[in-house]
């Protein structure tokens, strides 16, 4: 644990202990964002807009805290966590064994486009190139976010890792593993996605997106993958087409 | 259609609700003619099972003639009647590959929420709460089957409902219990529980070769039921010391294996039972394993315990000591309906076990709040409520089970009487 000795003071002066779960580039982000936002917050006071200004105060005031404490309430309440993963992203690992060979697990995954076919987060994803493509994803609350990404590993029947390149709403970057499971059960598919929600205004709507990009998420679309490929249809228990 | 919903602790109605429709390309849709209310319905009726919602359609145990088939169904047409196990099973993971059908890993929707609870999933159930993946049951009119190449068996011509509908849980269920026991001739297994389970294991049990079989209960006429049908020694746990008693009949040593067909409401005795019935009323206990530490104590050194009947979370004062020190054997879980199926619908069909007299009611569909009622609370001597959904009410649906006539046993059958 990165926790020092003053946050640890705090930590126990409090009643409930609150986890440092906030990584340092986003904190130093949260603390200028904030005093920003309470800033202009101030100045829309000053001009008479009370009720758009407080809220700004409000909020910026909940980003300097989330700065000077390293705690943020939302990520608690999203299991995210953004110190204790690598690069200061937020890391998503889960497994499924698939009962097919790994080749055919893997061909599947390979053509990008049957991703949303499982991933109950993506819109859709476009192939562009030889090696891009285009994502669209959808968050609960009409939130939405687009990025391309770029192919930086393709070992046939092994692995597929990919990265968000440009302008990307939501960075992130992933790898996929195809392993042969033992005694014939198939294909041990090992997901790891990072993702680095941006800070600011753009960081609050990609945190809300984020909401839907937890790992229970991945569990449920690598189960939905399973079910595509072992039975042919995602299983449904309801009883009506509507 | 009519369809029989859970509204909360003590309260199923019978409400009109949209018909089911085919929703994937292995799906029919069944026309039900015989339903069940089965002893793991009452924990649901009792609110004992978390994640059930108002509305949702109970009953696991059903068979009806199917009306209508999705685009890949292909060993069944309309007009067909069939048989419909009670887990829900894809047919093409490992488990279901492996005859676990009920451990299935890809037809339970809800699968996440088992896993929470218990580490892994198990196969869909019908009408079995949201756990269990929120699928309608079949105490309706229609009901919508996936995977119907997979599980489904065709009724033979010339068989009723009544002979066959116990295939879809209690029968195989009872079967899977005694298997469980691994039994060589002349052993004596006992068995927890004389409702329609526990009848089943017994004659199972002895189909499988038992020496002697004792039948373990409180209730008169299920005691009577085991003995008559079953050819059971019988023991009233209210009258006698139950694991003295047992060793006492087999030569001071006790049953080889022991079954418990009772499960996580089991009616203890004595401070221990009193105090398991406070923890579970306070939520503190989930399960009231009294008959599951009868068992353990019951059981010669060496020997098997076959659970059958269902818990759902946790049990206190287990002696887990027992079990150690005695070098005991636990076999448990739902049934792989779909392993047994062909098997036992063969003896049926060849008269060499009949499995309908323990049948005590037969109801219109409109009349399942009194049979839960009834059967929930052992009135009027019920062992088993059929129901048929197509039937038109035979009386006017009533609470007041003095006005309701107790059905006579079939005449048929493996009554000695």
């Amino acid at each position: 644990m990165e926790t020092s000795e003053t946050e640890r003071g705090h930590a126990r002066s409090r009643i409930k202990r609150k986890e440092v779960n906030v990584g340092p580039a986003e904190r130093r982000a949260s603390m200028v964002g904030g005093a920003a936002l309470a800033l202009s917050g101030l100045r829309s006071i000053g001009k008479k807009n009370f009720l758009p200004g407080l809220a700004m105060m409000a909020a910026g005031g909940l980003f300097l805290y989330r700065g000077k404490t390293g705690h943020c309430d939302l990520y608690e309440a999203i299991g995210a966590d953004t110190v204790h993963t690598s690069n200061s992203g937020l890391r998503i690992e889960k497994a499924v064994t698939i009962g097919l060979p790994p080749k055919q697990v893997y061909e599947f995954w390979r053509n990008l486009e049957n991703l949303p076919l499982f991933m109950k987060h993506l819109e859709s994803v476009q192939i562009t190139g030889e090696r891009t493509s285009h994502w669209k994803a959808a968050g609960p609350g009409g939130v939405s976010a687009e990025w391309d990404a770029e192919m930086m590993e393709d070992t046939p029947g092994q692995q597929i890792s990919w990265h968000s390149v440009g302008k990307a709403d939501v960075p992130n970057k992933g790898t996929v593993e195809f392993k042969e499971a033992p005694g014939s059960r198939g294909t041990e598919v090992k997901v790891a996605i990072d993702y680095y929600p941006p800070g600011g205004a753009a960081g609050k709507s990609a945190a809300k997106l984020a909401q839907g990009l937890n790992s229970q998420q991945l569990e449920e679309d690598l189960k939905r993958l399973k079910q595509v490929l072992e039975v042919g249809e995602e299983t449904t228990a309801k009883r009506n087409v509507l | 259609m009519k369809a029989v919903c859970w509204h909360g602790k003590h309260d199923v109605r019978v409400d009109t609700v949209a018909d089911p429709q085919i929703c994937s390309k292995g799906d029919v849709i069944v026309k039900v003619t015989l339903t069940c209310i089965c002893g793991s319905d009452l924990h649901l009726y009792n609110g004992l099972i978390p994640t059930m919602k108002k509305g949702d359609i109970l009953g696991h145990e059903f068979v009806g003639e199917i009306v209508e088939k999705g685009s890949e169904v292909k060993r069944f047409k309309a007009g067909d009647r069939v048989i419909v196990p009670f887990p829900i099973s894809c047919g093409a993971c490992w488990y279901c590959r492996h005859e676990l059908w009920a451990l299935c890993d890809n037809s339970n929707p809800n699968s996440w929420m088992l896993e929470k609870l218990y580490g892994d999933t198990g196969a869909g159930i019908f009408g079995y709460s949201h756990l269990y993946g929120g699928y309608s049951g079949g105490q309706a009119e229609y009901v919508r089957v996936p995977f119907a190449d997979v599980g489904l068996e065709k009724i033979p011509d010339g068989m009723t409902d009544e002979q066959v509908i116990f295939l879809t849980d209690i029968f195989p269920t009872g079967y899977q219990a005694a298997e469980y026991c691994d039994i060589k001739p002349g052993d004596t297994v006992a068995v927890w529980g004389c409702g329609p389970v526990g009848l089943m294991a017994m004659r199972s049990a002895q189909h499988l070769g038992a020496g002697q079989v004792i039948g373990i209960d409180r209730f008169p006429e299920r005691l009577k039921m085991a003995r008559v049908h079953c050819r059971a020694e019988v023991l009233n746990y209210e009258e006698v010391d139950v694991s003295q008693q047992l060793h006492n009949m087999t030569g001071g040593r006790g049953p080889d294996s022991c079954i418990d067909a009772v499960g996580m409401e089991a009616a203890g005795t004595g401070l221990v039972g009193a105090y398991d019935a406070v923890k579970q009323s306070l939520r503190l206990e989930s399960d009231r394993p009294s008959a599951l530490r009868q068992l353990i104590k019951a059981c010669r050194k060496g020997g098997i315990l076959s659970i059958s009947g269902v818990y759902g979370g946790f049990v206190d004062k287990m002696p887990m000591g027992a079990i150690f020190a005695k070098g005991l054997t636990l076999r448990a879980g739902q049934t792989h309906v779909h392993k047994y199926l062909p098997h036992l619908l063969k003896l049926i069909e060849d008269r060499q076990i009949d499995t309908s007299f323990i049948i005590t009611h037969r109801m219109a569909l409109d009349e399942a709040p009194l049979g839960y009622q009834i059967f929930g609370e052992k009135q009027d001597s019920c062992i088993k409520i059929v129901m048929n959904p197509q039937a038109a009410p035979a009386v006017a649906p009533t609470l007041n089970p003095e006005q309701v006539p107790a059905c006579p046993l079939p005449g048929h059958g493996e009554s000695r009487q």
